[in-house]
């Protein structure tokens, strides 16, 4: 097999720029050592090598950040992101910051809030994590938006459903906060995520239906989903851009209730055992697929299962692109893909 | 709308950036900035070298049984993720023991660093070293359990209050402190914000009525209830124990094959440090080597000799496991007042240094000599010490402007107190609050020499500490999981550890409070060597 594998080392290497490519196979290789044949993860050297950031009062690029602890009882952490009011551009007094706390973020603006998942495969990474921190500042940025992104509980400690459970606790904080409010005196709320965060943003989105909870729209990164079949995507890709079958299942095995293969709707929703969104008032959907992701064939069904009954969705394919590429600034997906996200954020011509 | 597929004719066959120039020529030391902002170093130059290595590790690990590599996962030591290159060549390392590592981004170490099973911890690659973290900018922290309403208020008014102070309109500051109180009435001081909000109510009241150029803002307590309070605080919370924790696992590596030691303790109060690393060189493979303990502390006013009496218990259990043990108090009201020549150190001992909270009270105003924290970093240079252990909060209470400091202050500690509430039962935690509580009143009441509390973070020690001659040894993998394994101990879910080049912090929640560093002295230029 070597010398396959010469190929595929040689073949990702050409659709990134190199710095990007040592930055998905460092993530590749070192996350190899921390999945354990038996089903259990390596914690410790997980979070040994997970690179983190601290919060910023201080405005960088024009965006400042704060954690707070949304839910005690489980140590559900948030770090807020807020774009700065630009005359105060280079050094917010903090207590400029708790002003800001206190009343709404904007009453004639509309601004949106983006409740953001990180992606992980819904082992790996946290909220503060640099990748993600670094993410979320440009979405606070580039949106004039505020970003929450959640840190929620990760498999395989906290395997289905503790990551839906913590999104849920999200929004309905999010929801509640008056400080969130813009126009209207209304939470205009979006939710996003990459990878398992994509995953989570569906089933968040879907919990939200029979609540009173308005979420506005649903962005989705090559969301995580899969299915116990093998796609031609699959079969076709695996190993080749960073990502393979096998990691893909040991990540499920890991989330999934014990016994429960990949038809379980938590990983396949519009599968055998999956719901028809049919008639359901669910939020319109921006699904960003890249061409070189092994399970694309499992987005772009998910997709369609939206069209199908009738929803809202923009699909967004990146012909060239490969897992990752949003995460740094150097490519064009990642340009388009953030353009697209800003128009998607916009409030409806006839805003209710 | 139909799916719009990426037009694949816009990207360019590098896959680059839009631009279809090359980058410019970057200077040979410069990081590749993205990488930065990710967490990781690697010179722009060196990019190729490094997917090279990457692309060996690749084939390496296809080669290798899933169980292999998860093995190297559980029992290898790793340091510093941030420095790519040298993390990939240790990878390299374990999975392939005989093929050395391109040294590309790592020191020689030869002997010099820590000795277990992963390679050189010793840095000497100055651009690896260099100061301009990229997170150094990134000044001010907010991390915390805010609660909404009444706590907003709080802590707005607060600010008012120490911003009319930094102005100098102690009459507004006054009228302000009255507001305070009526607050701290209707928000619940018995938790969060409202507890440590009264303690700042209390420093500011102080200030404004004893203004510090004045009077004596602070009583200075006696040394027997200064060690109850430093008791308490110990028992509470998890921070002395992962100092001194960590400390002990860092020396007892730098130790390893020496047969003279000598730790030279900058703070000895209780000698809560010691007993575990006498028990661990007790049980060293190969038999504990002769320890000598200097204890530097206060002098005592009461006629007791405490310095003597730690001394003496700690021989006692030094004696009961076997280890050779000589103990020497130097007793000093200020660490400058400290002579190397009291210390007694032989050419032929390995020396430690540890220092668990001491270093910052050097950052007051120096004397015709020049700043204190420089004097004693130059004569701890002196001494070559095989490792100067340094044990710092994580927090900058040293910046010139008050508001500022008060403002990073009431940050740092309402996070502390936080932590505290969640894991402490009553009793332990009134005391270690009054501990706490001193810290907050030095910072916010004092100036000039009576403030001693001057915290700076990591970022600042890691310039002054290189600057002074002194290059850092990595903390590694083994000593963050076993920090991580020492919380677990207690119960409140919201410790954090975490690694930060090399050097391990232990926080809560996502806000590092205490942080700890190893160091190792360069040998200054002029010295001559007369062997090995």
């Amino acid at each position: 097999m070597a010398g396959s594998d010469q190929i595929n080392v040689c073949e990702s290497k050409k659709v990134v720029p190199l710095n990007t490519w040592i930055l998905m196979s460092n993530f590749k290789l070192a996350y190899n050592l921390l999945r354990r044949p038996d089903g259990t993860f390596n914690r410790h050297l997980a979070e040994f090598l997970d690179r983190k950031v601290p919060a910023n009062v201080n405005p960088v690029d024009g965006v400042f950040s704060f954690d707070i602890v949304i839910d005690r009882s489980t140590n559900l952490l948030s770090r807020i992101y807020r774009p700065a009011a630009p005359e105060t551009e280079g050094g917010v007094p903090l207590s400029t910051s708790f002003n800001l706390l206190e009343k709404p973020v904007s009453k004639s603006d509309f601004v949106p809030v983006i409740i953001f998942f990180h992606g992980g495969s819904f082992a790996h990474s946290s909220a503060n994590s640099a990748i993600y921190d670094i993410l979320c500042r440009r979405l606070a940025g580039l949106c004039k938006a505020v970003v929450v992104s959640v840190n929620y509980r990760r498999a395989p400690e906290h395997p289905y459903p503790s990551a839906y459970d913590d999104g849920w606790t999200a929004l309905e904080w999010v929801n509640s906060r008056p400080w969130l409010q813009s126009k209207d005196s209304k939470a205009h709320i979006f939710l996003a995520g990459d990878s398992s965060g994509g995953n989570i943003v569906h089933h968040v989105a879907l919990r939200a239906v029979k609540s009173q909870i308005r979420i506005l729209g649903n962005i989705l990164l090559n969301p995580m989903f899969g299915g116990q079949t093998r796609t031609e995507s699959e079969t076709r890709l695996d190993t080749k851009y960073f990502v393979t079958i096998q990691d893909r299942d040991w990540y499920w095995k890991a989330f999934l209730p014990e016994g429960e293969d990949r038809d379980h709707p938590a990983c396949n929703p519009f599968g055998p055992r999956g719901i028809s969104l049919e008639g359901v008032k669910f939020p319109k959907s921006l699904v960003v697929v890249a061409g070189l992701d092994l399970i694309q064939d499992w987005q772009l069904a998910y997709a369609d299962g939206l069209k199908r009954a009738g929803q809202d969705v923009k699909l967004l394919f990146l012909e060239k692109a490969t897992i990752g590429f949003y995460l740094l600034p150097n490519n064009d997906h990642f340009h388009i893909v953030m353009d697209e996200i800003s128009n998607f954020v916009r409030p409806m011509p006839d805003c209710e | 709308m139909g799916p719009t597929p990426y037009n694949s004719s816009n990207s360019s066959s590098s896959a680059c950036s839009s631009s279809t120039k090359p980058p410019p020529p970057q200077p040979p030391d410069q990081m590749d900035h993205l990488l930065a902002g990710a967490g990781y170093k690697v010179r722009s130059n060196d990019l190729t070298q490094v997917a090279e290595r990457l692309e060996h590790l690749e084939t390496v690990m296809v080669k290798s049984s899933p169980v292999d590599i998860s093995d190297i996962g559980n029992d290898a030591v790793y340091y510093n993720p941030t420095d790519l290159a040298s993390w990939v060549d240790s990878l390299l390392t374990e999975l392939n023991p005989n093929v050395s590592g391109s040294g590309s981004g790592s020191g020689s170490g030869s002997g010099s660093g820590f000795v277990s099973g992963s390679g050189p911890a010793y840095v000497s690659d100055p651009v690896m070293n260099d100061m301009n973290n990229v997170y150094g900018e990134f000044g001010q922290q907010v991390v915390t359990p805010i609660e909404e309403d009444v706590s907003i208020r709080l802590v707005h008014v607060l600010m008012t209050c120490a911003e009319a102070v930094q102005r100098g309109d102690m009459s507004l500051a006054g009228l302000l402190i009255d507001d305070l109180q009526g607050l701290l009435g209707r928000v619940n001081s018995g938790c969060g914000i409202g507890k440590v909000g009264s303690f700042f109510v209390d420093a500011l009241s102080r200030r404004v009525v004893n203004s510090p150029q004045n009077g004596v803002v602070q009583v200075d307590l006696s040394a027997y209830e200064n060690e109850i309070l430093y008791h308490h605080y110990y028992e509470a919370c998890p921070y002395l124990k992962f100092a001194h924790f960590t400390a002990n696992q860092a020396i007892l590596e730098a130790f390893d094959g020496q047969d003279c030691v000598h730790v030279i303790d900058f703070n000895l109060m209780q000698g809560l440090q010691w007993p575990a690393l006498i028990q661990a060189l007790a049980l060293r493979p190969g038999g504990p080597p002769l320890l000598r303990l200097t204890g530097i502390g206060p002098p005592s006013l009461d006629g007791r000799d405490s310095l003597r009496e730690i001394g003496l218990k700690l021989a006692e259990l030094a004696r009961s496991v076997n280890v050779r043990f000589a103990f020497r108090g130097v007793a000093a009201s200020r660490l400058d007042d400290v002579k190397p020549w009291m210390l007694q150190v032989s050419p032929k001992e390995a020396v430690a240094v540890n220092s668990i909270m001491q270093l910052h009270k050097l950052l007051g105003p120096g004397g015709p000599r020049g700043p204190p924290v420089d004097l004693v970093l130059d004569w701890i240079r002196d001494l070559n010490p095989r490792i100067l252990m340094v044990v710092e909060q994580e927090s900058n209470h040293n910046q010139p402007e008050f508001l500022d400091r008060f403002t990073e202050s009431l940050y740092y500690y309402s996070t502390m107190f936080d932590s505290l509430d969640a894991c402490t039962a009553q009793p332990e935690k009134t005391l270690a609050e009054l501990y706490i509580q001193r810290e907050i009143c030095n910072v916010v009441c004092c100036e000039g020499s009576a403030r001693v509390e001057r915290h700076e973070p990591l970022v600042r020690w890691r310039e002054r500490l290189t600057g002074a001659g002194f290059a850092p040894l990595h903390l590694g993998s083994n000593a963050f999981k076993q920090a991580r394994m020492l919380l677990t101990l207690f119960s409140a879910e919201g410790y954090s550890v975490e690694e930060n080049e090399g050097c391990l912090t232990l926080g809560w929640h996502s806000r590092p409070l205490i942080a700890a560093s190893a160091w190792q002295a360069i040998p200054k230029p002029s010295v001559v060597t007369t062997g090995r």
